[in-house]
């Protein structure tokens, strides 16, 4: 049986996680495969319905970066993003979507390392957790 | 109850309180809202917990009062409310659909058995001028059985009960918090128009992501729904994560501002919420 190839899709912050992919691509640090990035101007610009239409459109799970909170680069867009998400993983959790698939850290500029790691230990999980249900439908 | 609030209802209009009254009038057996401006008229008033008394008015999308609103702006209006209602109408001057400068509130509680038809968690207005606070409905026989399944069968439950959705938007036109001029769930990008049932959950995610904040929990949606989908097992579910979240609930409060539109600093989310 092949192996589950997770397809994940980034939403990634500009200013920050997106610089810190840069960074840990630069530093040649070892990174999934599997992780396809979308940069954002803030990550409070990224609206719940992008991430269920991701999964709409077969994501196996979805990775929402931004900066620390104090760091936003329009003051309070991750304030929004860190509430948002909250209440979306509880309406994913009564439709029956494992709201782990949808992964929020605030990862800055300078922390490439980071980024790779929580990255690899989201790739991981999601493999795991196996491909996006919604997806059967598809398939079937 | 009802022959001491057409007394109450006359006492305003003679007294000058309030110059009209806005209520549900019975006629020929059928029930509709109502402007009554003569003290003979409210002879025929009635309170309903089956007909809401306020709805978004289509094309405008603007609700009934503030149509009433533009139409009378000098005019003292004295506005027969049930606790749903108060909450819709809380919850729109909060969000600047409607003014209540020249509204003036007359609640009634409503009656235990039918917060139990209704499931209303709060059957009652602020300050009810007739009837006893009762106990509100928490329990959701829905959201129960959901709670214990796993995510494969949460899934399925949702699948079947949303793949009879017929796309007839009654859960969106009779919510009294849905006023959007372009919505959502008749955009091409997010739900493909003219296909029937719409794309699963992405449809009906949008209601109960928008709603979140703003569900009053009335029922109507669940009411509306032609093909009896349990939307209000949902929407009452979001709505005790938020106050969860945010000690915040909607329909009680003006000046209290929805956590969605606040900062973290504003009004701080329980930690831990994320995982
Ligand atoms: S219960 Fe339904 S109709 Fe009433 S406010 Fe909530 S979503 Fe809207
Ligand atoms: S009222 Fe029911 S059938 Fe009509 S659009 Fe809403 S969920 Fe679908
Ligand atoms: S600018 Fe990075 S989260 Fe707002």
């Amino acid at each position: 049986m092949k192996e589950f190839e997770p397809k994940i899709i980034g939403f990634c912050c500009n200013w920050c996680t997106y610089a810190g992919a840069d960074l840990a691509g630069v530093s040649r640090l070892q990174m999934p495969p599997d992780f396809r990035m979308i940069r954002v101007m803030c990550s409070g610009t990224i609206d719940p319905l992008f991430v269920m239409e991701a999964f709409q459109k077969g994501a196996d799970g979805i990775f929402i970066g931004g900066c620390h909170i104090g760091d936003c680069h329009y003051q309070t867009g991750n304030h929004r993003t860190k509430k948002r998400v909250a209440i979306l993983k509880k309406i994913l959790s009564y439709l029956g979507i494992d709201p782990r698939r949808v992964r929020l850290e605030w990862v800055s500029a300078a922390e490439g390392q980071k980024f790779a790691e929580v990255v690899t230990d989201f790739v991981a999980e999601i493999k795991r957790l196996g491909p996006n249900p919604l997806k059967r439908k598809f398939e079937a | 109850m009802i022959e001491k609030l057409k007394k109450l209802a006359k006492e305003y209009l003679v007294s000058g309180k309030v110059e009209v009254i806005f209520g549900l009038r019975e006629k020929d057996n059928h029930l509709a809202p109502h402007i009554f401006t003569k003290v003979e008229e409210l002879d025929s008033l009635v309170v309903s917990p089956q007909y809401p008394l306020f709805y978004t008015c289509r094309p405008s999308k603007k609700n009934i009062i503030r149509l009433i609103e533009e139409k009378y702006p000098d005019i003292k209006i004295g506005v027969i409310v049930k606790g749903c209602e108060e909450r819709a109408l809380i919850e729109l001057a909060k969000r600047n659909q409607i003014e209540m400068k020249n509204i003036e509130i007359l609640g009634v509680a409503c009656s235990r058995e039918e917060a139990v038809e209704c499931k209303c968690p709060r059957p009652y207005p602020n300050h009810p001028l007739l009837g006893e606070k009762v106990e509100g409905v928490f329990e959701d026989k829905n959201i129960e059985g959901l709670l214990n399944k796993g995510w494969s069968e949460r899934l399925a439950f949702w699948q079947s009960q949303l793949s009879k959705c017929i796309k007839c938007y009654g859960c969106r036109n009779a919510c009294p918090l849905c006023f959007c001029q372009d919505c959502a769930m008749e955009q091409e990008l997010w739900s493909k128009i003219g296909e029937i049932p719409p794309e699963i959950p992405m449809f009906h995610f949008i209601r109960f992501y928008h709603l979140a904040d703003r569900c009053i929990e009335c029922g109507e949606c669940e009411k509306a729904c032609p093909m009896d989908i349990p939307l209000l097992t949902i929407s009452k579910q979001v709505r005790k994560d938020v106050k969860e979240l945010f000690n915040y609930e909607s329909g009680l409060d003006v000046k209290q501002e929805s956590p969605l539109l606040t900062t973290l600093d504003e009004m701080p989310m329980k930690e831990g919420a994320n995982e």
